[in-house]
């Protein structure tokens, strides 16, 4: 159901006019309503809060599909907003949900009088969204991130614009003495750095759908693409490459796949194997995503280097996504680390297990 | 320009990615735990220096150890000495095996393929005679495939079958037969009829005793200084009838069936595990440089280990997983074949000599290239995916 109606709006309201204009700079305002009307900013949250309570597993199809379509909106972010404010009891407000997650917040102070100050440096999405998640020591904050709502009484947030490769907003959110409009304790208290997981394993989700346009673009440029004589995927090399570029997409579904099966929601709230199967998961899609935008590239041969191509729509999103919510050498070293206090002894029983007792 | 999805309302059609993610019973995790006790105890003194051997390590006290457990072939019919156990209990058995290091090499091929190729095509006959002393871990079994001028070109094969009146007569050569100098019989795919335009016609199965006169096996030495494989030749090799196996002719298309299950298996990204653990033993969780690099391997192995059940899922449902393994063994052999380098990036130098860590390198390091060579090399496995994606 939510795999179809996701697929259906994505399919009929994304393609690359929507995409270069977005590029430009213009909000695709109407497509981020049909998603707010079709419910899925709410998937992820509970029926209390008008949601659906889908599981991560359930949600993991609109997840690719961003990735897949390359649908440029915090949907994401708003998703996982979502959950975390319907799970911790708070209203979710309308609006697009930034996320502060806990490296971003760790640039954030909080005076006696309960005001916030200080620099989120790179927040995903923050110009076009109402609102922003933190994550901070305490547990969640929400904050009103709207400029031309800022009151001289309640602080100022100030905003520095920036993008990354795939051009999408991450941006500079300045605090100085800012109240937060809403704020409770962690509400998935086992977990720790719950807006990284959540956005790391959103990010992994979106990297693989855009792992596997990018396959699908580069098999049929193979078979179209005629030279001395014959379509280049008659050439061994070529077959070769692509043959790789499937095992490393088929890793990077499996192991998105399995955080999402271990990741909790509003319904599934065991998290043991939850933080282990992200950071596998954002660690072996970071790698597949390097490695098949390269051969992707290479497949495609100079056509694919031009901006009216749509192959760079995907891969410059893939180099972009991989960094996003702790990059794979982050999370490759919390799970490092992790094994190495584990030794040869813990090992093999973390790896059935899906739980590493050292990760945090 | 290409349009911008290509299959917008179906679900993405590449077979090869159809592997799905697979959960195991409880009644699966405490066998887990059952095996895990058995090899404490009978592991308990197995050294390091030959843990790293991993499933080329063989030791028939301790495959008959197994048998006794009702640990191989636990899958078969009763009548055939199995357990009628489940696919993915027999999974959780063999990965706890060769995480573990055990010598399972004795036994495995014969447990892994030829059991089951005797059960499938002679049910009533060779199986009934055979099958059951595999399950109990006392016979054991190589593949006689490979000759000097044919290796992943297996429709090239030279030695040849004439049918007589006592039984078949096998001449020609073998090579790189894994085992052959302790096995109890060998699968062999031979030449019964002429070399025609379909290329893989013409080839049939025999189950050869290795104690038949005009056999002769010859080690050949592998670069870890080791006798594994052999030359084996076959000088007018007379072979009863009813040792012919299947229909003649079919030979090749029941090694094809063969095959996906030699590919499927853990053990094509685990035999380099005891590598790992002693790495993972000698780092520093201070040394980033370390941490990131073992992480990195932690993510490839949990996600091999679910890929590679999820192959184990897709034949417990009856499924073919055949382009599935053959992606897997590609991945996996990638994996096992990256520690020796990671290793030697990490601890090139500094390892100390006599220690276990340096052992489990130079060892390691001469063992890989044999990864993506045995069960298929790299080339062939791709190709095989490539087709999949209707390339050739």
């Amino acid at each position: 159901m939510i795999e179809e109606s996701a697929a259906r709006l994505f399919a009929g309201n994304v393609d690359k006019a929507v995409l270069e204009k977005f590029e430009a700079g213009v909000w695709p305002h109407k497509l981020w309503s049909l998603l707010v009307e079709n419910g899925l900013t709410l998937a992820l949250a509970a029926e209390g809060s008008g949601g659906i309570a889908a599981s991560w597993s359930e949600a993991y199809p609109i997840l690719r599909g961003l990735g897949y379509w390359q649908v440029p909106l915090p949907l994401a972010e708003t998703m996982v907003a979502s959950l975390m404010l319907s799970r911790a009891g708070l209203a979710i407000p309308e609006g697009a949900i930034a996320l502060i997650d806990e490296i971003q917040a760790a640039g954030l102070k909080r005076a006696d009088d309960g005001t916030w100050s200080g620099k989120a440096r790179s927040v995903p999405w923050a110009r076009y969204c109402r609102w922003a998640l933190a994550s901070v020591p305490e547990g969640l904050v929400l904050f009103d991130i709207a400029l031309e709502d800022r009151a001289v009484g309640t602080g100022v947030v100030s905003l520095v614009q920036r993008t990354n490769p795939g051009l999408e907003p991450v941006d500079e959110l300045g605090f100085a003495n800012v109240k937060g409009v809403a704020q409770s304790t962690h509400p998935f208290p086992k977990m720790a750095n719950p807006l990284l997981s959540f956005g790391a394993l959103c990010r992994s989700a979106m990297m693989v759908g855009a792992m596997e346009w990018l396959l699908e673009q580069s098999v049929q440029y193979a078979k179209d693409r005629v030279q001395f004589g014959k379509p280049i995927g008659r050439n061994q090399a070529i077959q070769q490459s692509l043959a790789f570029m499937t095992g490393e997409v088929a890793a990077a579904r499996m192991a998105a796949m399995v955080a999402c099966a271990d990741a909790p929601g509003i319904q599934n709230q065991d998290c043991d194997s939850a933080l282990f199967s992200i950071a596998v998961a954002k660690v072996r899609v970071g790698e597949a995503a390097t490695r098949s935008a390269s051969i992707a590239h290479q497949v495609h041969g100079a056509i694919g280097f031009t901006y009216e191509h749509a192959l760079n729509f995907a891969t410059r999103r893939l180099w972009a996504w991989r960094e996003a919510y702790g990059a794979d050498a982050w999370w490759a070293q919390k799970l490092g680390e992790a094994a190495i206090q584990g030794g040869a002894q813990g090992f093999w029983p973390g790896i059935t297990d899906r739980h590493f007792a050292h990760l945090s | 320009m290409a349009s911008w999805a290509l299959n917008a309302f179906e679900e993405f059609q590449i077979e090869a990615l159809s592997i799905a993610p697979c959960s195991l019973s409880p009644e699966c995790e405490s066998l887990r735990l059952e095996v895990r006790g058995f090899l404490a105890e009978a592991l308990l003194n197995y050294p390091s220096a030959k843990r790293v051997r991993n499933w080329s390590g063989s030791d028939p006290e301790f495959s008959r150890k197994l048998g006794a457990q009702g640990w191989i072939g636990m899958t078969w019919p009763k009548r055939y000495g199995g357990q009628e156990r489940s696919l993915l209990e027999r999974y959780v058995v063999m990965e706890e095996m060769l995480a573990a290091g055990a010598p399972v090499g004795a036994h495995w091929v014969a447990e892994r393929q030829s059991a089951l190729l005797l059960m499938r095509l002679s049910p009533e006959l060779l199986a009934p005679r055979i099958v059951p002393s595999i399950a109990r871990g006392e016979t054991y079994f190589c593949i006689g495939m490979s000759e000097p001028d044919s290796g992943s070109d297996l429709a090239s094969i030279r030695t040849r079958a004439v049918n007589t009146d006592k039984g078949w007569v096998i001449n020609g050569r073998k090579v790189w037969t894994s085992r052959a100098h302790s096995s109890h019989y060998m699968i062999a795919l031979v030449r019964t009829g002429a070399q025609s335009e379909q290329r893989h016609a013409g080839m049939s199965q025999f189950l050869v005793d290795m104690k038949t006169p005009g056999l002769i096996v010859r080690p050949i030495r592998n670069q870890l200084g080791e006798h594994d494989f052999n030359e084996v030749t076959f000088d007018d090799v007379l072979v009863p009838h009813e040792h012919l196996i299947g229909v003649e002719g079919d030979g090749w298309n029941q090694v094809s069936g063969e095959l996906a299950f030699e590919r499927s298996g853990p053990e094509r990204y685990l035999s380099s595990s005891q590598l790992l653990l002693e790495m993972l033993d000698s780092a520093d969780t201070k040394d980033s440089r370390q941490a990131v690099q073992l992480g990195r391997v932690v993510a490839s192995y949990a996600t091999l280990r679910q890929m590679s059940l999820g192959v184990s899922g897709m034949l417990s449902r009856g499924e073919n997983p055949a382009l599935a393994a053959a992606l897997v063994k590609d991945q996996g052999a990638l994996v096992e074949q990256a520690m020796p380098d990671i290793a030697h990036d990490l601890f090139g130098g500094v390892a100390p000599p006599d220690s276990d860590l340096a052992w489990a390198m130079s060892y390691t390091a001469r063992a890989v290239p044999s990864f993506s060579l045995r069960g298929g090399t790299r080339e062939i496995l791709r190709g095989m995916i490539a087709k999949g994606l209707g390339l050739r």
